[in-house]
């Protein structure tokens, strides 16, 4: 079992952008991410095109049209790619206004489910869920229209 | 770390979010879901949902059929 906190990434009058990180681990998983692909000769490109992604669904909102739907139907899970490439960040959209970003990689399989790193990806965004909901039943953490609001470590 | 980001990368993500809005903004004032949408146009949906992503390469000739679809041009020169 692992300690998980939540940390604020971007604000906007649109949409807050948070990601999580792990208590063992130096960096969020979005920092992970880019730390991953950002020497990566190949991938660069692609890397720094989910970047400005990010960056522009800061402004404009995490709208359901620039996702793909990932994970199971009841959970919140979502891939965010580059067209024309096979890389992809895991995110939990959990509104138009909250984006909870995870970590990514290379989907060379039919589905995440056939790789280990991608489904240990896309796992941790659905437990990570399933601990805010709980945290809400409970009240330690507080989802309003745009911001989750705890200063909780999640145990995932 | 958007810092790093070229600005030939950034442009043209600013340029395919503002044209998917437009066309976003253009079906939703004629009403149309994206099945509609497409069927109108004789596409399949996950055209149309390729379309709104972002993300899309569109061609000269989407771009002029979609203005003739809507009366109304999709980008300005």
């Amino acid at each position: 079992m692992s300690e998980v906190e939540l940390v604020l990434v971007n604000d906007t009058d649109k949409c807050t952008i948070y990601t999580i990180q792990f208590s063992e681990e130096a960096e969020t998983e979005y920092e992970r991410f880019y730390s991953k692909f950002i020497e990566d000769a190949q991938l660069n490109q692609d890397l720094l095109r989910i970047v400005q992604l990010v960056d522009k669904i800061a402004d404009e909102g995490a709208l359901e049209r620039f996702f793909r739907p990932e994970g199971k139907m009841r959970d919140s899970v979502v891939a965010l790619p580059v067209l024309r490439s096979k890389l992809r960040l895991y995110c939990l959209r959990l509104s138009d206004r909250i984006l909870v970003l995870g970590n990514g990689g290379v989907k060379s399989s039919r589905t995440y489910e056939e790789d280990d790193s991608l489904r240990g990806y896309v796992l941790s965004l659905q437990k990570f869920e399933e601990l805010l909901k709980e945290g809400q039943r409970d009240g330690t953490v507080t989802v309003t229209s745009k911001t989750i609001e705890t200063d909780k470590t999640f145990k995932l | 770390m958007v810092k790093q980001v070229p600005p030939e990368i950034k442009e043209e993500i600013d340029l395919s979010f503002a044209i998917s809005n437009k066309i976003d903004l253009l079906m939703q004032e004629r009403g149309l879901t994206k099945k509609q949408f497409a069927d109108q146009l004789g596409k399949r949906p996950s055209e149309i949902t390729r379309w709104l992503s972002g993300q899309h390469n569109f061609t000269v000739s989407t771009l002029t059929m979609l203005s003739a679809f809507f009366g109304k041009s999709i980008i300005s020169v």
